[in-house]
């Protein structure tokens, strides 16, 4: 059944439903005439249970996915920028999960003066919630793996990485500023801004996400290595940071951490 | 309407929550016969929540539980949901599957609440009709909850149960009869919940909930945060009087304690139930 063809006997009941969800969601108060009310509960006090809940929930379950930005902004400073948020992004997945997807960009794109702040550190914690449950792989590749490569096979070395893995770049120091919040620590880095981002790899290791940050050059040689570049390619193109006598050994340190870190979960050669 | 299958028991079970996770697999406590899940916490790619569900679906049997069907809108049934509804029940394996006998949002909003609807006939028919298309394309009957609600509509032309009723038979599903729900509701809109449990097929009962709530004096809050209060206990024990064997789980969704307290309350149920479910058998 499509939006337009309606049966003429649904056609009441998604009226009513219309007005039920508009007095939810603040925008019309017309479904009260909808409602009965008893001597000890007046519909009005009725239909704020549902009024309030619908709140409740959201804030609730925004508040464990955005964690430090909920300690950052506070009890009262959090809901209310929630109830924002709902008015312009209502939810419009099944699941409860996908509420927050559009946190980075409501605060983007708000008048708050720390809204470039606020939207990495929202951008970081989302981030880490994709991590969480993104799609697993069936194996990951390891060092002992890598000792069966023959040498000559090396410079066609392409890679498969973890669905898990994403980065982010960030020109705020949100990722030290969220894990001394997360983990209650007495004394926080100030924020700090910097003229040039810094890249920040997340991923899932096991069940837990992990991130860590990336020079210059690691940060290109993982897109490039994500986008499909071999290893000699992966050289070639570290020899803007790197000198020509010790780049292949970096890369080949590179290569070492991601297999470490549980990012890689195949390489394949030219044949 | 289709003759009805033989009403499986699976005993006495948990629903499965984060907070319980490695315990219950640690330990695999004899006490909980079966667990429900929470269908929507599954269908995501992969990470923790599937890699325990998988772990502990191989201890224990398993039913799956849904929050965001919303069989009563208006919205067109969603079936990039039920596809992913229906690669849970793949993977799962469950006895059964139910949602609630509710609407969640219209025009593709989502309210993530259990709305009620109006008990009318057309809502019967509107539902039963959508229940049916959710059965033929999951290939399997599923189970309808009963709510928790504090509203009345001026529409209503029948009673809950005869509702509850209605669309069951109109649609050959069966019923997840949450007795919290019912205790709860009969407070809010002053029924009778003996005159609801009479009302009720009981062939087509397969599941009972039991949860806590909180009074906030003239409403009572369906919240699933608080121990399960006596009325409600001496409510189910009249309900395994009146509807026999069914399947019965402990639902608590928030302020989880240790999964011993829970286990405490199930046991509790075991108690007050077994003696009417063995007279029955020995019957």
């Amino acid at each position: 059944m499509t939006d337009n063809s309606r049966h003429e006997q649904d056609s009441d009941l998604h009226e009513l439903q219309t007005r039920f969800q508009d007095y939810i969601t603040g925008k019309s108060e017309d479904f009260e005439k909808d409602i009965i009310s008893t001597k000890d509960a007046l519909a009005e006090h009725r239909l704020g249970a549902y009024y309030n809940a619908y709140r409740i929930r959201l804030i609730d379950c925004l508040a464990t996915d955005f964690a430090v930005l909920h300690k950052e902004l506070g009890e009262e400073g959090f809901e209310l920028m929630i109830l924002e948020y709902l008015k312009l992004y209502p939810s419009q997945h099944p699941s409860v999960r996908w509420v927050g997807q559009h946190m980075v960009e409501f605060l983007q794109h708000s008048e708050r003066p720390d809204k470039s702040f606020l939207s990495e550190l929202a951008a970081f914690e989302w981030t880490q919630g994709l991590c969480f449950d993104a799609a697993d792989s069936k194996q990951i590749f390891m060092l002992e793996d890598m000792a069966q490569v023959p040498p000559e096979s090396w410079p066609d070395l392409t890679f498969t990485f973890h669905p898990s893995l994403r980065w982010l770049d960030l020109y705020w120091n949100a990722a030290p500023y969220w894990a001394a919040l997360e983990n209650n620590e007495q004394q926080h880095p100030k924020k700090a801004h910097h003229e040039l981002p810094t890249r920040w790899l997340m991923w899932r290791k096991g069940t837990n996400p992990n991130w860590r940050s990336l020079d210059v050059a690691e940060a290109w040689a993982i897109e490039a290595a994500f986008s499909g570049s071999n290893f000699a390619e992966l050289c070639e193109g570290l020899l803007e940071w790197i000198g020509a006598d010790s780049v292949a050994i970096t890369a080949a340190g590179f290569l070492k951490q991601w297999i470490t870190d549980e990012i890689i979960v195949s390489v394949q050669t030219a044949n | 309407m289709s003759s009805q299958p033989q009403k499986p028991f699976l005993g006495f079970g948990l629903g499965l929550r984060t907070e319980h996770y490695q315990e219950i697999l640690d330990q695999q406590p004899k006490e909980i016969d079966w667990l429900e899940i929470i269908s929507e916490n599954y269908m995501i790619e992969g990470g923790k929540p599937l890699y325990f569900l998988d772990k502990i679906r191989q201890d224990y049997p398993m039913v799956m539980h849904g929050v965001s069907m919303s069989i009563g809108s208006t919205d067109p049934l969603n079936f990039d949901y039920l596809k992913q509804l229906k690669a849970l029940i793949n993977r799962v394996e469950p006895k059964w599957f139910s949602d609630h006998l509710c609407w969640t949002g219209v025009d593709h909003k989502n309210m993530h609440d259990l709305l009620p609807l109006p008990y009318t006939d057309a809502a019967v028919n509107h539902i039963a009709n959508r229940i049916s298309q959710v059965q033929d394309f999951l290939g399997r009957q599923m189970l309808i909850e009963n709510l928790s609600s504090y509203i009345t509509y001026t529409a209503d032309a029948m009673s809950e149960w005869e509702f509850l009723t209605a669309v069951s038979e109109k649609a050959d599903c069966n019923i997840l009869l949450d007795v919290n729900n019912i205790y709860v509701s009969s407070f809010n809109h002053h029924f009778d919940p003996l005159e609801y449990l009479q009302g009720v097929p009981a062939d087509r009962v397969w599941q009972h909930h039991l949860a806590g709530h909180q009074n906030t004096g003239n409403l009572i809050i369906d919240t699933h945060d608080e121990p399960i209060i006596d009325p409600v206990w001496e409510l189910y024990e009249k309900t395994a009087e009146l509807l026999g064997s069914v399947s019965t789980m402990i639902e608590r969704d928030g302020n989880i304690p240790p999964l011993v307290d829970v286990i405490a309350e199930l046991n509790r149920a075991r108690e007050i139930a077994s003696p009417f479910y063995a007279a029955e058998n020995h019957d």
